[in-house]
């Protein structure tokens, strides 16, 4: 075809017109000096405009099924939470609990508020156990000599090698730790009718077999008591950390609690030990003692106690003139006034593993009338049941499978190849014994040797019960259908020890929940005393979860010990001990993470920041400033510490208040057989101490040496001053008759006022009851999807927790004192992160809820950057089905444990605390539906119901009747830097100290 | 004739652009999804004709945030006394027999960043029509409402506003009429 004139042909020169007008480059890349509309160029023009269509309409989204349940279920909504009653498996203490399910699938842990014993509360490891239930190294069914088989398969291999009938007398042993389930030692029963050759062995890994062992020498039953601190006005404890991890922490929270009163009748509480502790860290009077004083220190105690209440059978102590030469002379003065001041209404604990300091602990009780009476700080009548741990049993247990005398060992929820000092050498015994069996959920450190796995469910899957204190009962019913091929411990005993074919009872298929059921019937139900028939009272107590059913009461007798054979062993010992000077000791203890290392396979406690330290993914060695001066350690510095029994490398903590003589170190670390997440995660040190006379010891002599190099820590807090100013505020009982009630200085007000809905979200946070235990940050962590980022990226400080406990020092010695202050996002009223937001993505609710939307933000962080506070978090990485993040949020299993409520936030937006605005709405919708208004206390947010103290309460600031609303209106309120003018909706109550800071 | 030229390529280019920024903005929009379901279910039979109330079988609305689909013994209340049969009342027979699943198609998706609650609405008396659409005259179910933010907040803004704290707490006080109390708030749906 003729070709089209150009534009330079067509139009005239000269004239101006010389330059085309447009200049276009077009897609097809062809440069020309005009427009040459040839019919190719607007085609492809028009395919540029199609294709951008097709960019934009052409995304498709992935179509989504919605597949309902095939026959309706009332039960369960989708949607709709239901909750269930069931009881803690996460330590020994048996709490109560009621767990939310969605779904069919438990998701959120919370305390059973109608349990007299921990109203409520729950702990860090407990909330955190949810999380357990959905670990991937959870075994998939029964193994036998490494091959995966069926039950039926495995039971005949079983109840083959377990032999014949009632002649047969050879050892069968059961090693487990503290049972306290009455339905669980009737099975036990059951099974020693079948085989009466069984016994069981009791193995706890951080025992209180000495305090028992006491209790039988002075009052005949070895039993632990009944603590109740809340009845105590003075509370003396010799190292036992029983707001953290000593017996019953969460009870023991909240009787504590009960006694920080800010008046007259507020208690006093002493602790004596060598590393800090969380409990430690909340005293008024917080002693240094090493490991071996603090026998002397008992005694020291009770010379003085003596001497005030002139009793004359004490003389001969005075004569020892053991209180001068006592560490703390002065201190443990001022100490026996006190207690002698409340007789019959105080309290000397001690967790102590020497029987001695035990039976001169129960002597001062004793004399200060501290025991017996239904209304007495001690009750040896109903006793605790949650620690009945034989330390004598595991290396009996030792020599007897040597010795070929144990003819079957099954191994339920014990580890000891892992946790117990002569581990090694009960590996090596397990290969002597014909069958042995586990009930673990993985091929952990001790099941990885044994012939048959026969794993157990989780609790969250089981049937049971507990009686956790004498007459306490308490009821676990299943929040899910078992997710592997796992069966109950206890109905695989019941199946090897049923009838064999052809005797009576036989072909009866063993129910651990009819079983449980039936044994209420007959044992507990009788002593309920009620009307009511037993099906009914079933229900019921199902439902509620707990129920006190009276028992009888434990015969003792009056202190009856040999305490001045006790005065005279320890008074050698120390005589001894002053002989050897320069030596270091070691002390082992549980934090409130790794506990005693059953979790250590949990990322959500792996990365919870130590309370003390600060630390996360891992254990250090704690040492004293000046020790650690002496020693020419810093924080980080790589130590070699070596005992008689072991040796371990770890990087060493300078700690203020640590006992310059002392280092201390968390057990429950080290293992290697946990699962992914956990391996080779810190070091493990029970093999450093050692069984002596049949007692745990906790303690050993060690040496320290620099191993010449250093490690990196996971700290989540680096900065440790509040630089002068009013962060943490505290004041003493005194000057509080002097405060003035909060009086909020109102700045100039530069922005214009907000439309204010019904409701002002705020929240109290009372830094007097807060004792650290972080049970709040892992409750928000699983409420609200938090996703564990790893110690890479927790040195990098990007850990992703919405709420913190910071702690700071108020000076570095052995005297050194500690508070603890939960921050989360401050809700600010005239917010800074608000007003630099570039797409306003965070802005105030009308509701007072500073709120941040996901799907707004850009990721500038400019928010975070202007926040006073540093309560932001940024999500760096995609920390779902990433595998550089392998933890829960990674795994398909782990994932069903997310709160369907709540966004799981993808890379490049900022979150933090919303003051659980997921159940604010929820709160609000409820009301709605059943037609009332919103009451005081419907809502409360994850942190305030996990909390044990009840150190948090959230609330409705514009309703002047709301329990906040009257505690920020207090003389102790204050709001952190509010001389900023941020105006915060949370507030904090301040710490009560016993004397004005220097 | 350049002039031309240049005026017709600005409205290609107009058109286009326009075209791009209309898909831009409606990406996740999807009005008239009409996806075919495993079994030819129609509204027009059951909730038109005979009248069955949405809530029989959506019980789930009236206390839950999802509406639900009822799960196939809903269907065979019915079902298993009526003699009609058709090739779709064969297929559901068929999977009650086998105890499978139906894994209807959904037709409303809203993005995970969004938090609707069905219950919430439904007991402050939004009918199910207002954002569902005449469903009484669907035969396979369509998305009838844009469901984006913005036709969300034509509601909200409208029908409910955010209270004073005194209409508030008054409107709280009246027992027995649950408050319409749509909230403009980002946390009223993002969180």
């Amino acid at each position: 075809m003729s070709r089209r004139p150009t534009c330079d042909e067509a139009m005239p020169r000269g004239d101006g017109h010389d330059a085309p007008l447009v200049q276009i480059g077009l897609p097809t890349g062809a440069r020309s000096t005009g427009f040459e509309a040839t019919r190719r160029d607007v085609l492809s023009l028009m395919g540029f405009s199609l294709g951008a269509i097709g960019l934009g309409a052409g995304c498709r989204a992935p179509v989504q099924h919605a597949v309902p349940l095939p026959s309706a279920s009332t039960e369960m909504v989708p949607g709709v939470p239901n909750l269930y009653a069931t009881t803690c498996g996460g330590c020994g203490a048996s709490c109560g609990l009621v767990v939310k399910q969605r779904d069919g699938r438990p998701i959120k842990i919370e305390g059973n508020e109608a349990s007299p014993l921990t109203g409520g509360g729950t702990c860090a490891a407990g909330q955190a156990s949810v999380l357990s239930l959905y670990d991937d190294a959870r075994l998939r069914g029964p193994v036998w000599l490494g091959n995966a088989v069926s039950w039926s398969e495995i039971d005949r291999h079983i109840t083959t090698m377990l032999g014949g009938g009632g002649s047969d007398r050879r050892a069968i042993v059961l090693l487990s730790p503290t049972i306290n389930s009455p339905s669980t030692r009737a099975v036990l029963a059951d099974f020693r009718t079948r085989f009466p050759g069984f016994r069981h062995v009791v193995h706890d890994p951080m025992s209180l077999a000495a305090l028992r062992e006491a209790n039988r020498l002075a009052f005949g039953a070895a039993v632990v008591p009944h603590f109740h601190f809340d009845r105590a006005r003075v509370v003396v404890a010799l190292e036992a950390d029983f707001l953290g991890t000593w017996l019953a922490p969460v009870e023991f929270s909240r009787q504590w609690a009960r006694r920080r009163t800010a008046d007259g009748t507020r208690g006093f509480h002493v602790q004596c030990e060598a590393g800090l502790s969380v409990t430690g860290s909340n005293a008024d009077l917080r002693l240094a003692v090493a490991p071996s004083e603090l026998g002397t220190v008992a005694v020291a105690l009770l010379a003085a106690v003596a001497r005030r209440v002139n009793d004359a059978g004490l003389a001969a102590l005075n004569a020892t003139g053991l209180g001068q030469t006592a560490p703390h002379a002065a201190a443990i003065d001022r100490v026996a006034d006190a207690l002698a001041r409340h007789r019959g209404e105080s309290l000397v604990v001690t967790g102590s593993d020497d029987v001695a300091t035990q039976l001169v602990v129960g002597k001062l009780n004793a004399l200060l009338g501290n025991i017996g009476g239904a209304d007495g700080p001690i009750d040896l009548a109903r006793p605790s049941l949650q620690a009945q741990g034989d330390d004598a049993g595991v290396p009996a247990l030792i020599d007897d499978m040597n010795r070929g005398a144990v003819s079957a060992l099954i191994i339920w929820g014990a580890n000891p190849v892992y946790d117990h000092p002569d581990g090694l050498a009960f590996r090596k015994a397990l290969g002597r014994v014909p069958l042995t069996i586990s009930f673990a959920d993985r091929r952990d450190e001790t099941s990885a040797h044994v012939h048959a796995l026969c794993p157990d469910h989780h609790f969250l899957e089981s049937w049971g019960d507990a009686e956790p204190v004498s007459g306490h009962f308490s009821l676990a019913q299943p929040l899910i259908a078992p997710l592997h091929d796992t069966r109950a411990g206890a109905e695989s005993l019941l199946a090897w020890a049923a009838p064999a074919a052809g005797a009576a009872g036989a072909g009866k298929p063993a129910d651990h929940r009819l079983y449980l059921r039936d044994f209420w019937r007959r044992a507990l139900y009788p002593r309920a005393a009620t009307a009511a028939g037993f099906d009914d009272f079933w229900e019921r107590t199902l439902e509620r979860g707990v129920v006190e059913l009276p028992g009888p009461a434990v015969q003792t007798h009056a202190f009856a010990g040999d305490w001045q054979g006790a005065v005279r062993d320890i008074v050698t010992r120390a005589s001894r001990a002053g002989t050897d000077h320069g030596g270091y000791e070691l002390a082992l203890h549980e934090t409130v993470g790794a506990r005693d290392g059953r979790h250590a396979n949990n990322p959500w406690l792996l990365e919870l920041p130590d309370p003390i330290t600060r630390l996360t993914w891992g254990n250090v060695a704690s040492i004293a400033p000046a020790t650690a001066a002496a020693l020419g350690v810093a924080t980080g510095d790589v130590v070699t510490l070596t005992t008689e029994t072991g040796k371990l490398e770890l990087p060493a903590f300078v700690q203020p208040g640590q006992d310059r003589r002392t280092i201390s170190v968390a057990v429950g670390y080290g293992r290697w057989a946990a699962g992914k997440a956990g391996d080779g995660i810190g070091a493990n040190v029970y093999p450093l101490a050692r069984v002596e006379n049949g007692v745990r010891r906790y303690a050993a002599r060690v040496n320290v040496a620099k191993a010449g190099r250093r490690a990196r820590l996971a700290p989540a807090q680096t900065h440790f001053s509040m630089e002068g100013r009013d962060i943490v505020q505290s004041l003493t009982l005194a000057s509080l008759e002097h405060e003035h009630e909060h009086e909020h200085e109102e700045l100039p007000n530069l922005w214009r006022e907000r439309l204010h809905g019904a409701h002002a979200w705020g929240m109290s946070i009372d830094l007097d009851a807060c004792t650290g235990c972080s049970a709040c940050v892992v409750a928000c962590q699983s409420e609200n999807n938090v996703p564990v980022v790893g110690a890479e990226q927790v040195r990098k400080s990007r850990i992703m927790h919405w709420l913190r406990i910071d702690r700071y020092f108020d000076g570095d010695g052995e005297d050194a004192t500690t508070v603890h202050q939960p921050m989360m996002c401050q809700h600010c009223q005239h917010a800074p992160c608000e007003t630099v937001c570039p797409v306003l993505a965070t802005t105030t609710s009308s509701e007072g809820i500073n709120q941040q939307v996901y799907n707004r933000c850009i990721g500038t962080r400019y928010c975070a950057n202007n926040c006073p506070y540093k309560v932001r978090r940024f999500n760096w990485h995609n920390y779902t089905a990433n595998d550089d993040f392998p933890y829960n949020m990674t795994s398909p299993l782990g994932r069903l444990v997310l709160n369907p409520d709540v966004t799981v936030r993808s890379r490049g937006v900022m979150e933090k605390c919303n003051l659980c605005v997921q159940r604010v709405q929820l709160g609000k919708n409820q009301a709605l539906l059943q037609r009332r208004p919103l009451a005081d206390g419907d809502v409360a947010t994850a942190c305030q119901q996990a909390c044990p103290t009840g150190a948090i309460v959230f609330g409705d600031l514009a309703d002047a009747g709301s329990r906040v609303s009257k505690l920020l209106a207090g003389r102790r309120a204050y709001r952190v830097l509010d001389d900023l003018g941020t105006r915060p909706n949370v507030g904090y109550l301040k710490k009560i100290e016993l004397k004005e800071k220097a | 004739m350049r002039l031309r030229g240049i005026v017709f390529g600005f409205v290609v280019l107009g058109a286009g652009g326009g075209l791009l920024a209309r898909g831009a903005t409606r990406i996740g929009v999807h009005q008239g999804y009409a996806p075919e379901q495993p079994i030819a279910f129609p509204h027009k039979v059951h909730a038109g004709d005979n009248k069955i109330a949405c809530l029989y079988c959506h019980s789930a609305a009236r206390t839950s945030r999802h509406a639900g689909i009822p799960s196939a013994s809903v269907c065979m209340n019915c079902h298993a006394l009526l003699e009609k049969q058709t090739t779709a009342i064969q297929r559901l027979k068929e999977a009650v027999q086998q105890e499978r699943p139906i894994a209807w198609t959904k037709v409303h998706n809203l993005p995970d960043f969004v938090y609707f609650n069905h219950s919430q609405h439904v007991v402050s008396g939004v009918a199910c029509q207002r954002c569902h659409g005449a469903v009484e005259q669907m035969d396979r179910i369509e998305q009838a409402a844009p469901l984006t933010m913005g036709w969300c907040l034509g509601c909200h803004r409208a029908e409910a506003h955010v209270p004073t704290s005194t209409f508030a707490r008054v409107a709280a006080n009246v027992r027995g009429r649950p408050t319409p109390f749509a909230g403009e708030d980002c946390t009223s749906c993002h969180y």
